[in-house]
C-alpha cells in the first residue's frame, strides 16, 4: 500500500508538466504572481519586458548563508540595490547544494508545480544533478544583457566542471583551491605535490585534509595532477582513466598515511575543522576553496595573523560557481534580472574587494568599459592573499563531477576504514555496486 | 471501570494519530529505499537494500553508535543515582548540587559537542592547562578525545549531558516512594548499608530503568554529537545515514533511506524495551 | 527538584542514607558538588569567553583579544535578535499547544489497561524516539502538499510531533498518579465530565501543566533537524544559527548564539527548580501573576482556552 501511495506521488510528478501549465494561467490571472512565466520563455522577451515582470516582485534565493562575509555583501550591499532599482524584494534563504536537490526532488513528488524558490546558488555536482533529474529552468542566462561581459574564453567559467552550463545556470564568482600555511611555523611551505610528501613524511602528523567539499577538492587535484594533469582530464568522465588515476592516488594516500594527522585514522569532519586544527597548531595546513577567504578568516580572528595562502606549483583546480532558476520558480523574471545585476561591473567589483568577500569576478576585463577595467586593475592587494598573476598562472578547470562522485564514495568506502585493499584493486569499476551511473551513463 | 476504558477509546485513537507522523515516514522511507520516491528514484529495485546489508562498515557503525550510547547512558545513570542518594538532604550543599546537576539539561546537543571539542580537543582547554603545567609540549602530546575510536570524548559529553534528566527522574522516584519503603525497611531492622543496597537501588534501577532507555534512545540517535566528537572509522550511524542523504552520487542517496529505515526498526524496537521497563516500574509502584 | 510530578504527595525530610557521616564521605560530597558546579557554571562561562574573544590560540589559557562585534550584531537587532524571537514564539506555541492535545492522551493513556496501555504508551513515545531525520522526511511531502513546508506554522506543527510524543508521556505519568477521589467527589456532586474537568482537574494540576509547557518548551527550543527539514532554510531558530555558525567555523558568532540558546532555560530551570527547592506544595502554585511566565501563562491556558 505504501508502495502504491509512492507510485501515485509519482504519477503526480508526470502530470507536472499540464499542470504547471493551468496553474500558470491562473496565476496570471490572480495577478498574485507577477513574473510567473517559464525562464525559457522569458529569455526570447525583450529584456524591458523581463524588467518590467521583475518589478515589485520577490525573489527567494537559496543559498549557503553560512559566511558573514557573503552575509553582508549580499544583505548590505545587494538587497538594497535591488529595492531602489527594480523594487525587487530579495529573500535570501539558507540552503546547500544536497538538501536543494532534495527539497525539489519532494516538490516535484508533491506535484507542487509553482514552487517556493526562484534562484539557486549552485554548481558543479549540483548543477550536473539538477540538471540530470530534471529540476532545472532553461535555457535562459545567455539571454542577460551582461552575459556579454563574461569571459567565455575562460574554460574555468565558461564551463562547469566539464559540462556546458547550456544556458541552465548564468556564472556569478571564481574561486581557487588554495592551500593555507603559517609564515611562522613553516617559512618556506612545499610548492609541489611531490614536495609535500616530502614534507609530510618529514613532518608527522602535522598535515591532514577534511571529509567534505574542500578536501574532496584537493583530492581531486592530487588525482588530476598524478593521473597527467588537467588536459587528460577534460571532456565527458573517461571510466578507465579515472581506474588508472585513483590508483595512484590511493597509492599516494597509503604511503602519506601513516604520518597524516591521527596516522590517517581519523579526518575533520569538514573544513572549519580542519581550519580549527589549524589554527590551533595541531596541524600545519588548511585549504580553502577560496584564495582569498584567508583574509577575512584572519580579520575574523579564526586563523591566526600570520596566516597565508598559495597554490603548487602543479596546479590549482579552479571553479566558477553559478546561479540557477529551479523548475517551478514562482519568479523567473525576478530570478533572471537578480542574476543580471550580479554580473553587473559594479556588483562584481565589491565582491571582488579582498576587504569584503573576496571573490574571483567573472567578467573579462578586456570586454569591460576601460573605466570598469581600471578599476578592476586598482583592487586593493592584501600580502596573505595568492598574487592575482600566480592564481591565473597556475588555475586548472575541474574535471567531470562524476570523477568526484567516484572519488568521494570510493574515499568513504576504502581509504577511510584504512583497508590495505585499494578501490582500483578490484579491477573493473563496473563490476562493482556502486556504479549504477554507468549504466544509466554520465 | 469497563466505562472508563471505553471512555478512554478517543485518547488511545489521538494516541495512534501521534505516532502516525512515525508512521508515514516508515512509508516514505521504505518507498525510497526501494527505488519508488526520493532523488534519482528510477523504479523497484533492491540495490539499495543490497548494498546496505553487504556493506560491513554499516554494521561496525552501529556497533560503535551502540557501544558508546550505552556506556554514555551507563554513566549518565551512575552519576544520577550518585546525585540523587547522595543529596537528599534538604541543606544547602545538598540543593546546590541538585541545582548544579539540573543546569546542563536545556543545553541542546550541538552546542555540548562544538563546546565538547573546545574543552577535550588535542588543542582544547584541558591540553592547555596540561601545556601551562608543562605535561605536554605539543597538542599531539595530548591524548585524543575527539574523533577517536574509542569515543571517550563523546562518551563523557553525552553522560554529562544526560545527567540531569536521569537525576530529575532518580530524585522524583527516591521522593516518591523511597521514604515509605526505607522507613519500612529500617523500622524491621535493617542497617542503612543493607537498606541503601536491598531496598533504594532497587528501587532506584527499577523506577529509572525507562528514562535510561529513552536516555540511550538520543544519544545514539545524535548526528551533531557524533559528527563532531565520533570516530571517522566506524563511522558513528546517525553520520552515515545523513553522509548517504547527501552524498554527491544521487543513487547513493536511496541507501540513506534504508539506514532510516533500519534506526526506525530498532527506534520500535528500544521503545518496546522501553515500554517494557515501564510496566515494570509500574507494578512496582501499584 | 524533589517534586515527582506527581499531585497530593509532598516530601518530607528524607532519611540520611549514611548517618554520622565520616570525614571520608564528607571529601567524595565536596568533591562531587565542586565538579557539579564546575559542569553547571564552566559551559556559560566558558561560551561568555569565546562570544568576545577576538582570537584564542593554542596555547593561550584565555582569549588574547577581546571584542564586542558579536553582542553588538545581536543588540542591532541582527539575525540572531530575530532568531531568538522566532525561537520563543515557536517553543511556547509547542509548549501550550502540546499541552492542550497531550494532557487528554496521557489521561486517556493512563485509564487504559492491560495491551492496549502497553501499545498505546509505546505508540504515544515512538515520535520522540524515532530518529529525528526519518519523522523529518516523513512530513516533508506531506508537509509540501499542504503548502505549509517553509512556514510558521508548518514547524510549529513539525516540532508538535516530538514534543505531543514527550508530553502525552509526561500527562501518561501524571495521570497515573493523579488521585481521581477529588473528581470522584466532584461527579457524586452532580459535576458534569465536562465541569471536572475544567473545575477540578485542570486546576489541581496547575503546576504540571505549568511543567509540561516547560518541557514542550524545550523539545522545541533545541530542535534541529525537524526545524531544516519543514522550515527549508526560511524559518531561523536559534539552534540553526548555532548549528550555521558551528559548520562556518565562526566560533565566536557560534558561541553568541549558543549563550543566548542555553541562558533562558537555565535562567527559566532555575527560578523553577528554587520554587519546588522551596517546598511549595503543589496546591498553594504561586499566583499566575508572580510565577515564572512559562509556568503561569500557559498553566492558565487550557482553561481558557476551552471555557
Amino acid at each position: 500500500m505504501l508502495a502504491a501511495a509512492a507510485c501515485g506521488h509519482r504519477a503526480a510528478a508526470r502530470d507536472a508538466t499540464r499542470d504547471a501549465t493551468r496553474d500558470a494561467t491562473r496565476g496570471v490571472t490572480r495577478g498574485v504572481t507577477p513574473g510567473l512565466a517559464s525562464a525559457a520563455a522569458l529569455a526570447r522577451m525583450p529584456w524591458d519586458s523581463v524588467v518590467a515582470r521583475a518589478r515589485g516582485s520577490t525573489v527567494r534565493w537559496l543559498l549557503w548563508r553560512g559566511d558573514p562575509a557573503i552575509n553582508h555583501y549580499v544583505d548590505e550591499w545587494l538587497a538594497p540595490r535591488l529595492a531602489m532599482r527594480y523594487g525587487i524584494t530579495l529573500d535570501p534563504v539558507d540552503a546547500q547544494g544536497p538538501a536543494i536537490l532534495n527539497a525539489l526532488v519532494v516538490e516535484r513528488e508533491a506535484g507542487r508545480t509553482v514552487g517556493t524558490a526562484d534562484l539557486l546558488w549552485i554548481n558543479g555536482e549540483t548543477f550536473h544533478n539538477l540538471r540530470r533529474e530534471g529540476l532545472l529552468a532553461g535555457p535562459w542566462a545567455r539571454s542577460l544583457p551582461a552575459a556579454a561581459l563574461v569571459d567565455t574564453a575562460s574554460p574555468i567559467v565558461a564551463r562547469d566542471f566539464g559540462e556546458d552550463p547550456a544556458g541552465y545556470e548564468s556564472p556569478w564568482g571564481r574561486v581557487e583551491l588554495a592551500l593555507i600555511y603559517d609564515s611562522t611555523r613553516t617559512p618556506e611551505p612545499p610548492r609541489t605535490y611531490e614536495a609535500l610528501a616530502d614534507w609530510v613524511h618529514a613532518h608527522p602528523g602535522r598535515f591532514t585534509y577534511d571529509q567534505g567539499f574542500t578536501g574532496l577538492a584537493f583530492l581531486t587535484g592530487l588525482m588530476i595532477h598524478l593521473g597527467g594533469g588537467a588536459s587528460r582530464f577534460t571532456g565527458p568522465f573517461d571510466s578507465a582513466r579515472y581506474v588508472a588515476a585513483s590508483a595512484r592516488l590511493w597509492d599516494w594516500l597509503a604511503r602519506a598515511r601513516p604520518d597524516l594527522w591521527r596516522h590517517g585514522a581519523a579526518y575533520p569532519q569538514g573544513v572549519a575543522q580542519l581550519e580549527h586544527l589549524f589554527a590551533n597548531r595541531e596541524v600545519d595546513f588548511a585549504m580553502s576553496y577560496n584564495e582569498n577567504e584567508v583574509v577575512s578568516k584572519v580579520r575574523d580572528g579564526a586563523l591566526p595573523a600570520t596566516s597565508r595562502a598559495y597554490v603548487l606549483r602543479d596546479g590549482a583546480l579552479a571553479n566558477a560557481h553559478f546561479v540557477a532558476i529551479p523548475f517551478n520558480a514562482p519568479n523567473a523574471a525576478g530570478a533572471m534580472v537578480v542574476a543580471n545585476v550580479l554580473l553587473s561591473p559594479e556588483a562584481q567589483l565589491e565582491k571582488a574587494r579582498p576587504d569584503g568577500w573576496g571573490d574571483g569576478s567573472v567578467l573579462a576585463v578586456d570586454r569591460l568599459p576601460p573605466e570598469w577595467a581600471r578599476r578592476f586593475a586598482r583592487l586593493p592587494a592584501d600580502a596573505r592573499q595568492v598574487p592575482r598573476d600566480t592564481l591565473a598562472r597556475y588555475a586548472e578547470p575541474e574535471a567531470s563531477p562524476r570523477y568526484s562522485e567516484l572519488l568521494q564514495s570510493d574515499w568513504r568506502t576504502h581509504v577511510r576504514t584504512g583497508t590495505t585493499e585499494h578501490p582500483s584493486a578490484g579491477g573493473d569499476p563496473e563490476s562493482r555496486t556502486t556504479r549504477p551511473a554507468l549504466r544509466s551513463g554520465p | 471501570m469497563t466505562a472508563r476504558a471505553s471512555g478512554s477509546a478517543p485518547g488511545a485513537a489521538l494516541a495512534g494519530l501521534v505516532a502516525a507522523p512515525v508512521v508515514v515516514g516508515l512509508g516514505y522511507s521504505a518507498a525510497a529505499a526501494i527505488g519508488l520516491a526520493g532523488p534519482a528514484a528510477r523504479g523497484l529495485s533492491l540495490v539499495h537494500i543490497d548494498r546496505v546489508m553487504r556493506d560491513a562498515t554499516v554494521w561496525r557503525g552501529l556497533a560503535w553508535t551502540i557501544y558508546a550510547a550505552a556506556l554514555a547512558t551507563a554513566l549518565a545513570t551512575a552519576a544520577a543515582v550518585a546525585v540523587a542518594i547522595g543529596f537528599r538532604g534538604t541543606g544547602i550543599g545538598d540543593r546546590l548540587a541538585r541545582i548544579a546537576a539540573l543546569v546542563p539539561f536545556p543545553i541542546p546537543y550541538v552546542v555540548a559537542a562544538a563546546g565538547a571539542v573546545l574543552v577535550l580537543g588535542q588543542s582544547g582547554l584541558l591540553a592547555r592547562l596540561a601545556a601551562a603545567a608543562g605535561v605536554i609540549h605539543d597538542p599531539s602530546g595530548f591524548p585524543p578525545l575527539v574523533l577517536d575510536r574509542p569515543g571517550l570524548g563523546f562518551i563523557l559529553t553525552f553522560a554529562w549531558k544526560e545527567v540531569p534528566f536521569l537525576t530529575f527522574v532518580a530524585v522524583s522516584v527516591l521522593a516518591t516512594r523511597g521514604q515509605q519503603l526505607e522507613e519500612t525497611a529500617r523500622t524491621l531492622g535493617a542497617s542503612p548499608a543493607a537498606t541503601l543496597r536491598r531496598v533504594t537501588v532497587p528501587l532506584l534501577w527499577r523506577g529509572l530503568a525507562p528514562a535510561v532507555v529513552l536516555v540511550f534512545i538520543f544519544i545514539a540517535g545524535t548526528y551533531e554529537g557524533a559528527a563532531l566528537l565520533g570516530p571517522t572509522d566506524p563511522l558513528p550511524f546517525a553520520v552515515a545515514t545523513y553522509e548517504r542523504y547527501q552524498a554527491l552520487d544521487l543513487t547513493l542517496r536511496g541507501d540513506g533511506f534504508v539506514l532510516t529505515l533500519l534506526g526506525l526498526i530498532l527506534g520500535l524496537a528500544a521503545v518496546a524495551v522501553f515500554e517494557w521497563t515501564r510496566a515494570r516500574a509500574e507494578r512496582l509502584r501499584s | 527538584m524533589t517534586h515527582a510530578p506527581v499531585p497530593g504527595r509532598t516530601t518530607a525530610a528524607p532519611i540520611p542514607v549514611a548517618t554520622g557521616a565520616s570525614p571520608g564521605w564528607r571529601g567524595v560530597r565536596l568533591a562531587m558538588v565542586t565538579l557539579l558546579v564546575i559542569s553547571a557554571v564552566g559551559p556559560p562561562a566558558l561560551l561568555a569567553m569565546l562570544s568576545a574573544s577576538q582570537s584564542w590560540f593554542y596555547p593561550a589559557l584565555l582569549p588574547t583579544g577581546w571584542t564586542a562585534d558579536a553582542w553588538s550584531a545581536v543588540v542591532r537587532r541582527g539575525p540572531l535578535a530575530r532568531a531568538v524571537g522566532t525561537s520563543v514564539v515557536l517553543g511556547l506555541t509547542t509548549g501550550v499547544v502540546g499541552c492542550v492535545l497531550a494532557a487528554p492522551i496521557g489521561r486517556a493513556l493512563a485509564r487504559l489497561h492491560g495491551a492496549a496501555r502497553h501499545v498505546a504508551v509505546a505508540a504515544a513515545v515512538l515520535p520522540a524516539a524515532a530518529p529525528p531525520i526519518a519523522v523529518a522526511t516523513g512530513l516533508q511531502l506531506t508537509f509540501v502538499r499542504a503548502q505549509l513546508a517553509g512556514t510558521p506554522v508548518g514547524v510549529v506543527l513539525a516540532h508538535l510531533v516530538p514534543a505531543v510524543g514527550v508530553l502525552s508521556f509526561f500527562f501518561f505519568a501524571v495521570f497515573t498518579a493523579y488521585d481521581t477521589r477529588l473528581d470522584d467527589e466532584a461527579r457524586s456532586l452532580g459535576a458534569s465530565p465536562r465541569q471536572v474537568w475544567l473545575r477540578v482537574t485542570l486546576p489541581t494540576l496547575r503546576p504540571q501543566l505549568g511543567a509540561g509547557v516547560g518541557l514542550g518548551f524545550l523539545v522545541s527550543w533545541g530542535q534541529v533537524p525537524l526545524t531544516l527539514v519543514i522550515g527549508g532554510g526560511r524559518v531561523h531558530t536559534l539552534p540553526l544559527e548555532v548549528m550555521g555558525y558551528v559548520q562556518a567555523g565562526e566560533t565566536r558568532f557560534a558561541a553568541a548564539a549558543a549563550l543566548l540558546l542555553i541562558l533562558l532555560p537555565i535562567v527559566l530551570l532555575l527560578v523553577a527548580s528554587a520554587r519546588l527547592v522551596r517546598g511549595s506544595a503543589p496546591a498553594s502554585a504561586p499566583a499566575p501573576a508572580s510565577a515564572p511566565a512559562p509556568a503561569s501563562a500557559p498553566a492558565s491556558a487550557p482553561t481558557r482556552v476551552s471555557a
